[in-house]
Parts: C-alpha cells; sequence; structure tokens
C-alpha cells in the first residue's frame, strides 16, 4: 500500500465515521475497559503459550499436517 | 413505508447506514453516503471477500439501480435473496449456538482489517443452505485502537444471555427472546441464572458483571470515569474470552440419542416404508420449491422433501427434536431442510415496533406444499381446535397438503385422550373428510396398512 492510500485510509476512518447508532451502553463500555489490562494480559499469556506448545510439538515431530489441529 | 413504488420492510429503519427495499419483487439495499466510507473499507480491505469466499457473509453486487431515497445515497446493492426468514426465538440452542460462533469469528476477521462490527444483532444472522450467514453489509465500522467494542453490550443479551439460561435453567427460556427484541435485559439473566454460574469466568464477567456494571454507571458518560483505552490485545482477549464462554456453554436434548427419536412412532417397518413411498410420491406430483413441514420431529419426512427438490422448513415444537434434526443436518450436509422451533397452537407473531419488525409465521407464506404428518390430533384433540378451523389455517400455509388423519382408535390418540372426556363426537374420518372438503380438493388418499391411519393429498381450492 502506497503512502498516500494510507494516508486516505486514515483520513477517511476519522472524518467520515459511520455514526454509531447503537447506544453501547456506558456499564458495558466501563467493563470492557476496566478489564482491558486483565483480557489484554491473558490473551497474550494464551497466545505465547500456544506458541511454546506449536514448538515443542514441532520439535519432537508431532503436528506437521496443519490441518491436524485446526477446527 | 412505500415510496414512488418502493417497499420498505419494516424491520430496517433504525440504522442511519442505510436500508433495505424492494422493487419490483426484487430486494436491495441502499448504502447511505454517511455509511461510505466505511462501506468502501469493507470492500477495499478484502473483509467482504474474505467472508463471502469463506461462506459467512451473504454475497451482494453492486447495481446500477435508482436509490429509494435519493438524497441520503451513496449507492443501491442487491443482496442475494434469502429462502426463508427465521428469527432466533424459532432456533434452538445450536443454532443459537451457532450464529453466535460466527459473528465472534467474524469479528475477529474485521478486527484482523482494521474493522469492527458495530452492531452483534442475532437478527443479523440467517441460516441459508444449511449454515449461518451475516446478512448486513452495513454492521461495519473503521475501529481505532483504544475503542471498546461497541457491540458488546448487544452480543451479551442476544447471544450470551439467552444460551447461559437455556444451558444453565431451561433450554426453553429461549424464547424468552421473543419477548425482549433487543436481546435479554442482563440484570433478568443475572437473576435467573443459578448462582453457581457465578463460578464460572464468563459468566461472571460477561452476565454478572456486567449487569452490576450496567446498574453501577447507568447514565454516566464513560469518558468522564477513567482514561483506560482498549489494546489491540484487549479487544482481542474479550472476542476470545467471549468465544470461549460460548463454547463451554452446553445442553443436550433431553439426554436422548438422536436414534431414539425416529422411534416414537407406531409404525411397523412395512408401514413406515409405505408412508415414506406414498409422501414420496405425492411430492413427485406436486414438485414444490417450498414445503413447511409442520410437526417435523427429527425430520425423516422433510428429507423426503428435500431429495424432492424442495427447500423445507421443517417446524416442530420439542426443542430436542428441532436441535437434533438441526445437528444431524449440520452432520450430513444437508442444505435444503432447515429445523425450526414452532408451537402451532401459538405461532410467531408479527412483533417489534408498529408489529412490522419481525414477521409472523404466516406473513413468511404460503409455502406451496404442507406436510402434516401425525399432527392433526395434537391440534384437534390436545389442543381443541375444530377440524374446520384446523382445515381453513393449514389452507393458509399452503397450497398444497400431504396430511395424515389418526383416528380415535389409534393408541396415540388414547394416550391424549386418556386423562380427559371425550368431547370429540365429531371426530371420525368422514367429519375429517367433510371439513376438509371445504377448503380442499382431495387428490389422493390410502390407508397406511396396519393402522388406521389414512394419508391424504389434497389441493387448496
Amino acid at each position: 500500500m502506497s503512502n498516500t492510500s494510507l494516508l486516505s485510509e486514515a483520513a477517511r476512518s476519522f472524518l467520515a465515521a459511520p455514526p454509531a447508532y447503537l447506544d453501547p451502553g456506558s456499564g458495558s463500555f466501563l467493563l470492557q475497559l476496566l478489564l482491558a489490562g486483565i483480557l489484554g494480559g491473558l490473551f497474550v499469556v494464551k497466545m505465547s503459550w500456544s506458541r511454546i506448545k506449536g514448538f515443542f510439538r514441532r520439535m519432537f515431530g508431532r503436528g506437521q499436517n496443519p490441518d491436524e489441529h485446526g477446527r | 413505508m412505500s415510496m414512488a413504488g418502493n417497499l420498505r420492510p419494516g424491520s430496517s429503519f433504525r440504522d442511519p447506514s442505510g436500508f433495505l427495499f424492494t422493487r419490483g419483487g426484487v430486494l436491495y439495499r441502499q448504502v447511505n453516503r454517511s455509511y461510505r466510507a466505511a462501506y468502501d473499507q469493507l470492500m477495499e480491505s478484502g473483509l467482504y471477500r474474505e467472508l463471502v469466499d469463506a461462506g459467512e457473509m451473504i454475497p451482494h453486487e453492486a447495481v446500477n439501480v435508482a436509490p429509494a431515497e435519493r438524497s441520503l445515497a451513496a449507492l443501491v446493492v442487491r443482496p442475494d435473496p434469502l429462502d426463508f426468514v427465521s428469527y432466533p426465538y424459532e432456533w434452538s440452542f445450536t443454532q443459537l449456538k451457532d450464529a453466535a460462533g460466527l459473528t465472534l469469528a467474524i469479528q475477529k476477521r474485521a478486527l484482523a482489517r482494521g474493522l469492527s462490527l458495530k452492531d452483534a444483532s442475532a437478527y443479523n444472522i440467517q441460516f441459508h443452505q444449511g449454515r449461518p450467514l451475516l446478512i448486513d453489509s452495513l454492521s461495519f465500522e473503521p475501529w481505532k485502537e483504544g475503542e471498546p467494542w461497541v457491540a458488546y453490550r448487544q452480543f451479551c443479551q442476544h447471544f450470551v444471555a439467552p444460551l447461559a439460561l437455556m444451558a444453565h435453567v431451561d433450554v426453553r427460556l429461549g424464547l424468552l427472546l421473543r419477548l425482549y427484541i433487543d436481546g435479554l435485559p442482563l440484570d433478568l439473566a443475572s437473576r435467573l441464572l443459578p448462582w453457581r454460574t457465578r463460578l464460572r469466568p464468563g459468566l461472571l464477567t460477561h452476565v454478572h458483571l456486567h449487569a452490576a456494571s450496567q446498574r453501577r454507571f447507568a447514565g454516566t458518560a464513560p469518558a468522564s470515569r477513567t482514561s483506560a483505552r482498549m489494546s489491540r490485545n484487549a479487544i482481542l482477549g474479550l472476542i476470545d474470552s467471549l468465544e470461549s464462554t460460548v463454547r463451554g456453554l452446553a445442553w443436550s436434548p433431553g439426554g436422548t440419542e438422536w436414534a431414539a427419536y425416529d422411534q416414537s412412532h407406531n409404525y411397523t417397518p412395512g408401514a413406515l416404508e409405505q408412508k415414506r413411498r406414498l409422501v414420496r410420491g405425492y411430492l413427485q406430483r406436486i414438485r414444490p420449491s417450498m414445503t413447511w413441514d409442520l410437526g417435523a420431529n427429527v425430520g425423516s419426512f422433510s428429507r423426503l422433501a428435500a431429495e424432492a427438490g424442495s427447500t423445507t422448513i421443517a417446524f416442530d415444537l420439542d426443542p430436542s427434536a428441532v436441535d437434533v434434526h438441526y445437528r444431524r443436518c449440520r452432520v450430513e450436509g444437508e442444505k435444503r431442510v432447515l429445523p425450526l422451533l414452532l408451537d402451532l397452537t401459538n405461532p410467531s407473531p408479527a412483533q417489534g415496533w408498529n408489529h412490522r419488525e419481525r414477521m409472523s409465521l404466516a406473513e413468511r407464506g404460503p409455502a406451496d406444499a404442507v406436510m402434516a404428518l401425525a399432527l392433526v390430533h395434537h391440534l384437534a384433540i390436545a389442543n381443541n381446535v375444530p377440524l374446520p378451523l384446523l382445515a381453513e389455517t393449514l389452507a393458509g400455509y399452503g397450497g398444497s397438503l400431504i396430511v395424515e388423519f389418526v383416528p380415535k382408535k389409534d393408541s396415540q390418540v388414547q394416550r391424549l385422550m386418556a386423562s380427559r372426556q371425550d368431547i370429540f363426537p365429531g371426530y371420525t374420518l368422514e367429519g375429517f373428510e367433510q371439513a376438509f372438503r371445504q377448503t380442499h380438493k382431495i387428490r389422493a388418499s390410502e390407508r397406511i396398512e396396519g393402522s388406521e391411519r389414512i394419508l391424504f393429498w389434497m389441493e387448496r381450492r
């Protein structure tokens, strides 16, 4: 993507965001913000853990078929 | 609402991003100028293509058609038509769970491309050719790091709360969605759920704490309370947490195995085969493209209509049967059958704003063919519906009718009458034929061997 198109993407999203027609609800908004640290932290731990598992799985020669662990 | 030959469905008015209209029998969606940038980002980011290719979103085509409201319009698109519109209160547990899973999967794909779902309404999902599908192409907005998920509350009300109640209290509580058109109030769900659900981190967070937070912060502006931001990892963590919460909700249909359902009838194998052959023969002569199978159970006869090339809506009263049927269709890749929950004695009404947001069952018809197999005794005897009224109602649902008369002598009818007086002197074969001749022409009829039951093929007069 060129610089100009990146710029226009950013400009578009700031200048012309569609109207938020749902009331997100103060309580629902604040709960997310209050839990943001925990949710983000748990997510990072989970992702790292699956990377570590993936590393060992590869090391011991299992999981050669990438579909094996897909849904 | 009608403007110069355009009809606007009563459900399409909330979102200023655009609306649906029909013209000349074709359904279009007007995209308004206020949504133009988000629409372009949906298309240009590759998200639209990704979702359509994954079979997760309905395809649409930009068309050169005059908009319905020119002053607002950016463009007009024509979405692929749906065979049938169904509503969350007509879905079984697994159907609602699949729709929830799809919504979250779409949100993850959107976030990866700088967009986010701006609504998470269960009504934006429809079952089409055996799979749930997002039907609203105006549901996305650009996501800027730092912003919480605008549709979090809606997702919890439409999906997490009803699924939790169905899994942890009683599956019939899914019908609360019929009462609360924007999803279950979380304070209500929190009160109804057993205390032990507070020990589950997902339900604790998304229902109980969520309800408490709504109570605590009602009417305050979020910005005044915190300067916290929602990082990318935080919003991905939120979606991940919702995913594992939904995945962790389980319900098994009455502890029964699938097979047990097919055996709850009165037929010898020979009689069952004969009944199948007769139904198949009638269907081949009717050649319906839309069939409603009323009282379909787990759909052994719905399958015959599908095999005859008909889209088939398989209604049943029993949430277990509908769930078993849906799971079976999903496993077998059956695309033409849609199992739905319906109580014929109190079918889905027209409701929502001005009674026009959600269509009644009748408004979604008529079908070409209606099947009512092993059903009339439940309506005429268990629910006291006089036979002429029954004939009239079935005539309203579709032109061709395959109907089975189950006489009083039948053990299933005896069971229904065991605890009550016989106030049905007119419930005889003669009475049945006489009632139905008022509304229908009998084209064929045959007794099912080894029983007193008679199968009819009728056409509406």
